[in-house]
């Protein structure tokens, strides 16, 4: 009987969970508790896309570039982030608010063009609508500061 | 919608009565095949796993939620919809392969479904008084359209990189550590209570992704040989439909307003409909553009693995980026070709193996889209 | 057991077992197929795809393919050779295959497939990791693997792996870091395993300013595992001796005097029998069993995976850093030298020997470390026709070793020759024969017992990661153990000429077995030369000068 042990993906995004992304310290950890040579976890986690051993922002933005989405104007959606905030694809804006990064598909498909923030869909975006969420994530934030 | 109907957990009841050979019969006779894409007859693989009894007290059933082909979202809609039909068909599954240990592969892009369906199949366990009797563990994905793909999901599960496996071995021989396992699809999985039950079960009724340019994109159910005209109809493309795309490892082939969708139609064009994932390319649009983003989708999800894909794509994509920008000639255009024909006779995986059919068929049958980029210098 | 099956090769009917592979099958029959990401210990991966042939019509890799009954296999077609040259160039578009030295496996590869590499461009731009003994360089790779295997499986030291996918898949330690930065222990399995030269040494041929410079005296001292591997760069066949060469082309290349490191063996040898025999009076167990320490790769290993074991390890420095301490002190005496015109190049078959030189607070007398392969590349540039040199003798002040010297190049070894000494003074009886056939074997792990005055005493030996760490776990069995990083010891060394065929280290190993059967002496303790030392300059083995020039401590690491 093969011994139930831990599923090393889900360990992953459970130590991702906490802080939004793993740090080198944290794998280390992971490769003493789970007995995994850090070299091969290291190599596990940087094959993955959706893994981050660096700090991300408040807000990550996976806006899918599917052929679907592409014929539906993503890359003006994309554009736009890029000017708007400021960076470039798989950056993290200055203020550490936001995250931008392209996913090959997001399974959005009928209602393009489409993202994930933090990982929710946000669907049917044109840049009216990307513009208003902007503004309400950066609201709420300073809600959340003056509240402190 | 036949892929929604319920049974009320009646399947799973009639499986444990009648016992796993009737079981295995009655999918054989309703044709059920895989609806993940390789189209292969259900029962049949259940039976090679079988097969191996007697050298494995263990069989690992795992279920691929790894939706990952550009345009797909059937399985999407079956989690979000029709989550009890999905897990009995697991129990079933389980049940007929003695199965203990179940892993559910949900691709990260869908983690935000996964609490309700973490809620579901407790409630279906409950419900089936199946609790302590099978461990059915979702695993996260992470962003790797290859774990998709049956001996790099394993690899993905056993906590290596998920890079894919040449085979033999098949996964109903040595699977996870070495134990024959069974790799099933979301649809493929819902089917098997409906296929059961239900007398009137049609197998040729198959879910249709259907986006791009159309007023209507989303999942329809239609029959195998459906006719273009029919879809059109209901999808209301925004303007004329010059070119369809399966994903994108399918191919390009021109749209034909008087076909039928079957597998002989588009085998004609030298394209393959997998999971029926269609993309519908509007006339305004060159295909060579389709291509690069097709192209580009390539170089981020090659596992890196075997040489000709891991250095072919790349190679592919500079070459489309070439044209677009109208630095190429006919040589490039055949070297263009050759490197597609080498990726896909050399790969060591699906993936590679149908990187290339977008290049192979849009330089069949779209050669004046190239020649519009190339004669623009 | 499954019946043969008949299938046909370039037209020619074979009856073959359907459980080998199409690359077995051929080469069993005489037929050639390139390979490239192949190696004979490990799983085939059939990552390179250099090894296609036909089968039925498809091309499939032959490495991983078992054939099917009546397949028609075709190994020579167009099509094939067409497969496997745009693979080659696709995996490696900067390498020319006239510029491949040919040392590294791919020359052959790349000469019989031949390559026509203008069609595609390099797109890696990786910065190299320029370690002191290891430069690995990552634009050279063509991810075929080996490097990964060896470290893991055959080490298992797992100090690299791949990192990233598709065209960013790279080679890599956790964190991008360099080798030095890591748990690695510079053993340069990696380096004989890469295929195309992507991972080499450092070179220190900057000693030639040394060489050129007048006012220096610069001294040679070779390794036992040298003189049994250096022919087979200038073609010679494998397992040739060629001592009298080696030293003088070491001369004619301007080294003022050569001497010899199995003469540092031999000191070893007397240190650390005494350090046994003490350790076994005094029967502490955290003392025991006691493990050797002439491997860097292997106290590399022990630092940073098993600190605990520090009370285990001899103290005994390698014969190396002993000869070069000797070399500043009791030759720079007899000689009328002053030391610190001395300068001191060890030439061993070892990478971590060089890692190991650079690190100036170990007290070792040794300025430089070359390969036996940078060995080669100065003797090539200097344009000596080494195969016809005329014999010459190592300088006589330090030059005398036994046979018990000779064979620390060779797993089982280092234990063979301190067996002969601890035997011999604990017992004050002579061994009726010298040779312990049980550590000749071609075991990874050998073992055996010895009775040193009605005391059993179970030794054992391993050569590689793997086996070390096996047999670590079982030490407590033992009271002498010796760890060679290297499979096979150090016949099998980093810095050797790069093999693929496992027999050749069984032929240099063969090639010091034979030197030690020719030796006037054969017990590091009848070495005349030994004794000179111990009289005049050391007193006895662990005496308070021994102690300071020949002995050493170690440091505990992180095990990442």
């Amino acid at each position: 009987m093969v011994k139930k042990e831990e599923i090393l993906l889900n360990i992953l995004h459970r130590e991702q969970d906490k802080k939004g992304y793993i740090s080198i310290e944290s794998l280390k950890r992971i490769s003493t508790e789970q007995n995994i040579p850090i070299s091969r976890l290291y190599g596990v986690v940087k094959f993955y896309t959706m893994i981050r051993t660096e700090p991300q922002g408040r807000y990550i933005i996976e806006l899918c570039g599917s052929p679907s989405c592409v014929l539906n104007e993503s890359r003006e959606i994309e554009r736009f982030l890029e000017r708007e905030l400021k960076i470039k694809i798989g950056e993290t804006t200055n203020d550490k608010m936001f995250s931008v990064y392209k996913s090959s598909c997001i399974g959005c498909c009928d209602e393009p063009p489409a993202m994930l923030l933090n990982g929710k869909p946000v669907t049917s975006l044109t840049i009216e609508k990307i513009k208003k969420l902007l503004k309400e994530l950066r609201n709420q934030k300073n809600q959340k500061e003056n509240k402190n | 919608m036949q892929i929604l109907r319920q049974t009320n957990l009646e399947a799973l009841k009639l499986a444990k009565e009648i016992g796993p050979e009737k079981v295995l019969d009655i999918l054989d006779r309703k044709n059920l095949v895989g609806r993940g894409g390789a189209n292969f007859p259900l029962a049949k693989k259940w039976r090679l796993a079988l097969k191996n009894k007697n050298k494995s007290k263990e069989i690992f059933l795992i279920c691929n939620a790894d939706e990952g082909e550009p345009g797909t979202f059937k399985d999407k809609f079956i989690i979000k919809n029709n989550p009890e039909t999905l897990i009995e068909g697991i129990l079933i599954a389980a049940y007929v392969l003695n199965a203990k240990r179940v892993f559910i592969y949900l691709r990260n892009e869908y983690n935000y479904l996964r609490e309700e369906l973490e809620g579901k199949i407790k409630e279906v366990l409950k419900k089936s008084e199946m609790e302590n009797k099978i461990d059915i563990e979702i695993v996260r994905g992470a962003g790797a359209y290859i774990c998709g793909e049956e001996t790099a999901i394993m690899q993905s599960i056993m906590g290596y990189r998920g890079q894919a496996m040449y085979k033999p071995p098949y996964p109903t021989d040595e699977g996870l550590w070495k134990k024959p396992t069974v790799l099933n699809n979301v649809e493929t999985l819902t089917c098997v209570p409906q296929a059961l039950l239900y007398e009137d079960w049609n197998p040729n009724l198959r879910l249709f992704s259907i986006s791009g340019d159309v007023e209507n994109p989303g999942i329809y159910e239609w029959e195998i040989g459906v006719k273009m005209s029919t879809i059109l109809d209901t999808i209301k493309p925004k303007q004329e439909i010059k070119a369809i795309s399966f994903g994108c490892f399918g191919g390009v082939m021109p749209l034909d307003k008087n076909s039928l969708i079957n597998t002989d139609t588009i085998c004609k064009e030298d394209c393959q409909h997998g999971a029926f994932t269609i993309i519908f390319i509007g006339k305004n649009r060159n295909i060579v553009d389709v291509c690069l983003s097709i192209a580009k989708f390539y170089t981020y999800e090659s596992c890196g693995k075997c040489t000709p894909c891991r250095e072919g794509t790349i190679r592919i994509l500079n070459l489309l980026k070439k044209v677009r920008d109208g630095e190429t000639d006919e040589k490039d255009l055949k070297m263009l070709g050759e490197i597609a024909e080498h990726i896909k006779e050399t790969s060591l995986c699906g993936l590679g193996q149908s990187s290339t059919n977008h290049i192979v068929t849009s330089l069949e049958h779209f050669k004046q889209d190239y020649q519009k980029y190339m004669n623009k210098k | 057991m499954k019946t043969k099956i008949k299938i046909d090769i370039d037209g020619k009917t074979i009856n073959a077992s359907p459980e080998k592979t199409i690359l077995t099958i051929c080469r069993e029959n005489g037929i050639k197929i390139p390979t490239l990401c192949f190696h004979k210990s490990l799983f085939p991966e059939a990552r390179c795809r250099v090894c296609l042939v036909e089968m039925n019509g498809k091309l499939v890799t032959s490495c991983s393919t078992k054939p099917l009954e009546n397949a028609k296999i075709i190994t020579n077609s167009e099509r094939v050779i067409k497969a496997r040259k745009m693979n080659l160039e696709l995996m490696s578009p900067d390498i020319k295959a006239n510029e491949l030295a040919s040392d590294f496996e791919a020359k052959e590869v790349y000469d019989q497939v031949g390559i026509d590499n203008e069609r595609f461009k390099s797109l890696k731009d990786y910065h190299p990791d320029l370690g002191a003994a290891i430069v690995r360089n990552n634009n050279k790779c063509v991810n075929c693997g080996k490097c990964v295997q060896v470290c893991g499986k055959i080490q298992e030291i797992y100090a690299i792996d791949f990192a990233s996918r598709a065209h960013n898949e790279h080679v890599t330690p956790y964190d991008e870091k360099k080798l030095e930065e890591i748990a690695c222990i510079q053993c340069g399995q990696c380096l004989i395993n890469c295929p195309v030269g992507a991972i080499v040494e450092r070179s220190h041929l900057e000693v030639i300013k040394a060489l050129n410079n007048s006012e220096k005296h610069v001294v040679a001292q070779t390794a036992p595992a040298i003189r049994a591997a250096l022919g087979e760069l200038f073609d010679m066949k494998p397992g040739t001796l060629v001592s009298g060469k080696m030293i003088s082309a070491l001369k004619k290349v301007g080294f003022d005097k050569v001497f010899d490191v199995d003469l540092g063996a031999d000191m070893t040898i007397m240190e650390e029998s005494a350090e046994l025999l003490k350790r076994l009076k005094e029967n502490k167990k955290e003392k025991l069993p006691m493990i050797t320490t002439c491997c860097p790769g292997w106290i590399l290993m022990m630092e940073h995976f098993y600190p605990e074991l520090i009370p285990n390890m001899s103290t005994c420095k390698s014969p190396h850093e002993m000869l070069g301490m000797l070399i500043k002190s009791y030759y720079a005496e007899k000689a009328k030298i002053n030391p610190k015109k001395i300068v001191v190049v060890s030439i061993m078959p070892c990478t971590a020997k060089k890692f190991e030189s650079t690190r100036k607070e170990l007290n070792t007398g040794v300025d430089y470390v070359l390969t036996t392969r940078e060995l080669g590349r100065l003797i090539k540039m200097k344009n000596l026709d080494f195969k016809n040199l005329e014999d010459e003798n190592f300088d006589s002040v330090l030059g005398l070793a036994s046979g018990a010297g000779d064979i620390f190049g060779t797993a089982g070894g280092v234990m063979e020759a301190a067996l002969r000494t601890a035997y011999e003074i604990s017992t004050k009886k002579k061994l009726k024969k010298v040779e312990f056939k049980n550590l000749r074997s071609s075991k990874g792990i050998r073992e055996g017992i010895i009775v040193l005055n009605d005391k059993k005493i179970n030794y054992a030996t391993a050569s590689g990661g793997a086996n070390i760490r096996k047999l670590l776990r079982n030490k407590d069995k033992y009271q002498f153990i010796e760890m060679m990083a290297c499979p096979g010891g150090c016949v099998g060394g980093g810095g050797q000429p790069i093999y693929s065929d496992e027999k050749i280290l069984g032929l240099r190993a063969k090639a010091l077995y034979e030197q030690d059967s020719k030796r006037e002496f054969r017990r590091s303790h009848e070495n005349p030369i030994v004794k000179d030392i111990y009289k005049r300059y050391l007193g006895e083995p662990l005496s308070k000068r021994a102690e300071k020039l020949l002995h050493t401590k170690y440091s505990e690491r992180s095990k990442f």
